[in-house]
């Protein structure tokens, strides 16, 4: 225990100090303001933290700075909303994704077809010709897949229009667009345009995997599944809507949530998949790769979802307003639902201030029990030492990187669709929270995943106290100046406790020494 | 003569570095045969480029009968290949336990091979809370061994076991890889003549990326001329 100590004694001192200060803000407000503060700066810490710690596992095992992780987050929020507000485009959707993924889920079948093709010469242009001939028929289809959408053009349709009048409860659905062509042609086409999307890729590394690519009766399980599940909902359409839109909108921002993170799920996967895989050995590719995803994500945004800010309307559970509310005990705010909760005689925002520092809390558990107790997880955890020996034991660290891609990336969307309703939406959410965690990072230590916790708890505090102080000043001693800190400061706050601690423990405060 | 591995004139780049210019190697099975070799000359790179963690670019590679050149290396692992690499390599992140469990291959190698593991390296069943950046340098390397131990490997490369470890515990090693050799081939590479010319059967030296001379190791020892030659020691 003392050998512990003396060990990491330069951080138990900051850790105190740091301690001192937060205590030391209590004294220039009233205890239930510090309180409020003190969650606030939680709830934004766990925001910061699912950015921070998707990043950062990234950056462990697969030493890619993913810079479009902001974006991601952004991106999360957007699919979110869309499934919360506009449950109609949500379900119009499904069948159109089922069909485009089905085909890549037979993998073993173009691996195998593959191999039956002679080798060199003119097969040699094949890939191309299927990606080719897959996007042509997709411009050619797309269009006339008809999505009940909104009009970026006409105000009383725009997403804003629609999220202000959802908040209100008034929101009407417009009328579902009907197939102009025969559906059956339509949906051939992007089933076949997916199949010969996925034989192209699959014929790209043929010359790779000579000794995997085995037929599996499992992919064609899945391929039969998921393509069913997409028919079903294409034919329970206006079911599957009204089913959506009449239950308690508590569960539909359940299904937004899940919807958002599994979105987020798949899109690190296939970013991992085809773009970053080939860039392992270049990391300034990389960097621009993930940079030019980043603006190439927020324009797609602009151009879906328009440039202007929006809100997100909050879930039943935390919107009740009237009587009853404020809520005193939990009772009382499970009866009645309300948004705010009397604590110490303050009130506290129920979705913002408690709510989501506890899925931070969650997640922070859910993600340390898989990285300590399961097999992915001791994965993982050798592999940020040496990829190369977790190789040589013959486990295929390949799938490995992708899943924790997908992983990280899922985080962000999961963050994202979280913070949507309190932060609102907007094309730049990502970027100030991108800044924030990369902060969080630096502070506790880059490729520690307890560090990324303690970082991002120590940034959202710090800035909503040099909030809070904003607004009541403190008084400097032995003077009569009472300094209030400009709203520039909070950022920069930030960047100066960054700077000292790394100062003091150049690692950040959980850092390894490499 | 049956072999388990034989290597045919690879050739292997490390960057813009032509490390190996043409390596042949035969291993007979159940054996235990030494690369031997001066500092730089490419032994280890053999032993990666065996593995496909350096892949050859020109040349075979034929693991029981099968070309395994060009295949991702945790195929080549999963056929039964076992790897200690010369800086052992144990997962500081990881207690004993899981660096052993990590190497399982199906479920429950490590519950079947415990007790051959703990009858060999009787100290590692004390450390088997302890975290891998606690370990001693010689227990690091009974560990290493251990791991590639776990999945039923037929081929064991041990790259440099006695280096940096006291005379006491080089002993104790010896001992432990000549019981292994009873179940599975090796292929050890080793710069301390002494250990290899006691403990292998055969021996394949490699100067300047080549593959020189091979042979039975007790021919090579009462050849001092050729060790003085290629290996510049007595």
């Amino acid at each position: 225990m003392k050998v512990y100590f003396r060990k990491n004694l330069l951080f138990w001192v900051t850790i105190a100090v740091l301690i001192f200060f937060f205590i030391l803000s209590a004294r220039g407000m009233p205890a239930n303001e510090w309180v409020i503060t003190l969650l606030r700066g939680l709830s934004v810490g766990s925001v910061t933290f699912l950015v921070a710690s998707g990043f950062s596992l990234i950056f462990g095992l697969l030493d890619v700075l993913n810079l479009a992780h902001g974006t991601l987050f952004m991106i999360g929020a957007y699919i979110g909303w869309t499934v919360f507000v506009r449950p109609d485009t949500f379900v119009d959707l499904i069948p159109m994704a089922a069909l485009l993924v089905s085909g890549f889920l037979l993998s073993g079948l173009w691996n195998e077809l593959g191999k039956h093709l002679p080798a060199g010469g003119w097969t040699r242009i094949l890939p191309w010709v299927g990606l080719l001939l897959a996007s042509g028929l997709l411009v050619l289809v797309l269009p006339h897949y008809p999505v009940t959408g909104w009009d970026l053009q006409v105000y009383s349709q725009t997403p804003g229009t629609n999220a202000f009048m959802a908040d209100q409860g008034l929101l009407v659905l417009p009328a579902a667009k009907p197939f102009e062509n025969p559906p059956s042609l339509v949906l051939g086409g992007l089933l076949l345009a997916s199949m010969l999307g996925a034989f192209g890729i699959s014929l790209f590394n043929r010359s790779r995997v000579l000794a995997a690519g085995r037929l599996n009766w499992r992919q064609f399980v899945a391929f039969i599944i998921v393509l069913g599940a997409g028919l079903a909902v294409f034919l329970a359409n206006d079911i599957l809507t009204k089913f959506l839109t009449s239950i308690n909108t508590s569960w539909l921002f359940l299904i937004a949530v899940l919807v958002a993170t599994l979105s987020g799920v798949a899109l690190g996967g296939l970013m991992e998949s085809t773009l970053v895989r080939p860039l392992y050995s270049r990391p300034i590719y990389q960097l621009m790769l993930t940079l030019g995803l980043s603006a190439v994500g927020i324009e797609v945004v602009r151009a879906i979802w328009g440039r202007t800010e929006f809100i997100m309307p909050k879930p039943a559970l935390f919107s009740g307003t009237g009587e009853g509310c404020p809520a005193t005990s939990l009772g009382a705010w499970l009866q009645h639902q309300c948004s705010t909760f009397m604590l110490l005689d303050g009130r506290v925002r129920v979705y913002n201030e408690i709510f989501i520092p506890l899925v931070g809390i969650l997640v922070l558990v859910a993600v340390w029990i898989l990285l300590k107790r399961s097999r992915l997880g001791m994965i993982i955890r050798a592999g940020v030492q040496d990829r190369g020996m977790v190789e040589a034991l013959g486990i295929n660290v390949r799938r490995v990187f992708t899943l924790v891609f997908a992983l990280g990336v899922g985080l962000a969307a999961l963050g994202g669709i979280l913070a949507a309703p309190s932060m609102g939406l907007s094309n730049t959410m990502g970027e100030s929270l991108m800044i924030n965690a990369l902060i969080a990072l630096a502070i506790g230590g880059l490729t520690s995943y307890p560090g990324a916790a303690l970082g991002s708890l120590l940034v959202g505090l710090i800035q909503q106290i040099i909030i809070k102080y904003g607004a009541i000043g403190i008084p400097i001693p032995f003077t009569e100046i009472v300094f209030k800190p400009t709203p520039p400061l909070v950022p920069a706050s930030t960047v100066l406790l960054m700077v000292i601690i790394l100062l003091i423990l150049p690692n950040g405060l959980l850092g390894r020494k490499e | 003569m049956d072999h388990l591995l034989e290597v045919q004139g690879i050739h292997t780049f490390i960057g813009q570095y032509h490390i190996l210019q043409g390596v042949d190697v035969c291993v007979p099975r159940k054996s235990i045969t030494a690369i031997l070799g001066r500092n730089g000359a490419g032994k280890t790179t053999t032993l990666k480029s065996i593995l496909g963690l350096t892949p050859p670019t020109k040349g075979k590679v034929v693991f029981d009968g099968r070309e395994i050149q060009g295949m991702r290396s945790f195929d080549i692992a999963t056929l039964g290949i076992g790897f200690v690499p010369e800086n052992r390599a144990i997962f500081r992140d990881l207690s004993v336990e899981e660096n052993l469990k990590i190497a399982e291959r199906s479920k429950g190698d490590y519950a079947r091979k415990q007790d051959m593991i703990f009858a060999l390296f009787p100290d590692l069943k004390r450390l088997i809370a302890l975290s891998g950046n606690n370990l001693s340098g010689g227990q690091q390397q009974m560990l290493a061994i251990a791991r590639a131990l776990v999945a039923d490997n037929r081929l064991l490369l041990i790259d440099e076991p006695s280096e940096g470890l006291a005379p006491v515990l080089i002993e104790s090693l010896m001992e432990a890889i000549r019981k292994l050799s009873a179940e599975a081939t090796i292929v050890l590479v080793e710069q301390n003549f002494l250990v290899a010319s006691q403990l292998a059967e055969f021996y394949i030296i490699i100067e300047e990326g080549r593959s020189v001379k091979d042979g039975k190791m007790n021919d090579l020892i009462s050849d001092p001329d050729a060790i003085q030659r290629y290996l510049g020691a007595a």
